[in-house]
């Protein structure tokens, strides 16, 4: 019984939800903590089961398919917050423009030669590549051009809780305490997990915060297509 | 829901248009910039649109667990780079905290 349990699609895309649910209340129960987003823990615990259930991960998706089919949309919907934020921040965007992307810029950069230089693999100097980008935008990007999407998720992940945690750190040895400084390094290093430790710190940094994420994704996405294959 | 109806409208232009012309840039991204383009011409969001905006963007990271958990087919990257990509990921942080922070702060600081 468990075994046929095991391989229906609708098991699989219940289970994905379940993981996201406790993931989500982990992530309250810890006062929101951004070392544990809920993709991290909701990812954590698919592999678990996948792993004791001996589950094949074509098998799982099938079911996993039926939520991946948001992904598209999802992404097409960023375009509400960034009509929003081109609309209020007018006043600062040389700044804003030039700190998204040098500064984006130069980590990506980094990332990709450390890789060639340190590893010596195309395939993973792409994938890390798409490390500053939102994960939705960071996994179509890595798709198309040949990145192992699920390596630009982890990468993805890791790089916005190492950001949330390195980002307020280093800026404050920097002596820059001011709100909307904080809060755009935050959306361009550390993107999603990157603005909601924005949000704990206020509104005016969470705000700057989401505008720089979804610039940075932006800008990258249009990007790094004709750039990285030209870099790698 | 109208306003998911908006979003797959986009999605669909986005996927027709990077077919006809063979755009690297994935088709969720070229939709959004159609969307976004629209948005600007019509100088407010829609009140549909705005409220599939506020259901969906908390759903955000449960879309993002499938494609994510493929990470159980890489076993052999995460094991035999894994320690690499992580200081990888940590020092390609550094410079792009300082550039965008001196950036952001230059010409602020009182």
């Amino acid at each position: 019984m468990i075994s046929e349990l095991l391989s229906m699609p609708l098991f699989w895309a219940m289970m994905t939800i379940a993981a996201f649910v406790l993931g989500q209340a982990l992530y309250k129960a810890t006062g929101n903590t951004p070392f544990l987003p809920p993709i991290l823990t909701g990812v954590a615990l698919i592999v678990a089961v996948l792993e004791v259930t001996q589950t094949p991960y074509a098998t799982y998706m099938q079911g996993g398919q039926l939520i991946h089919l948001m992904l598209g949309p999802v992404i097409v919907m960023l375009a509400v917050p960034l009509y929003q934020f081109l609309h209020t921040m007018r006043s600062q965007w040389p700044r804003i423009a030039l700190a998204v992307v040098l500064g984006s810029g130069t980590t990506v950069v980094t990332a990709v030669l450390l890789t060639q230089w340190w590893i010596a693999d195309d395939t993973l100097a792409i994938t890390l590549g798409t490390k500053s980008i939102t994960t939705p935008v960071a996994v179509a990007i890595t798709d198309q051009l040949g990145g192992i999407a699920a390596i630009a998720s982890a990468a993805v992940i890791v790089t916005g809780i190492l950001g949330a945690a390195m980002v307020p750190w280093l800026l404050r040895l920097m002596k820059c305490h001011d709100a909307q400084t904080v809060g755009l390094t935050l959306g361009v290093c550390a993107h999603a997990i990157g603005t909601a430790r924005a949000l704990e710190l206020g509104s005016e940094q969470a705000a700057y915060s989401a505008m720089a994420m979804t610039l940075t994704a932006t800008l990258h996405a249009l990007l790094l297509p004709w750039l990285l294959p030209w870099i790698v | 829901m109208p306003g998911l109806l908006f979003l797959l409208i986009f999605l669909l232009l986005g996927t027709l248009l990077q077919r006809q012309f063979l755009l690297p840039v994935p088709a969720a991204i070229i939709g959004m910039l159609l969307l976004l383009l629209f948005l600007v011409i019509r100088g407010r969001t829609p009140a549909a649109l705005q409220q599939s905006t506020q259901t969906l963007s908390p759903l955000l990271p449960l879309f993002l667990i499938p494609v994510s958990s493929g990470i159980v087919t890489q076993k052999a990257i995460v094991s035999d780079y894994g320690l690499e990509l992580l200081l990888i990921l940590a020092i390609s942080l550094i410079p792009g905290i300082l550039v965008t922070g001196w950036i952001m702060a230059g010409g602020r600081r009182s």
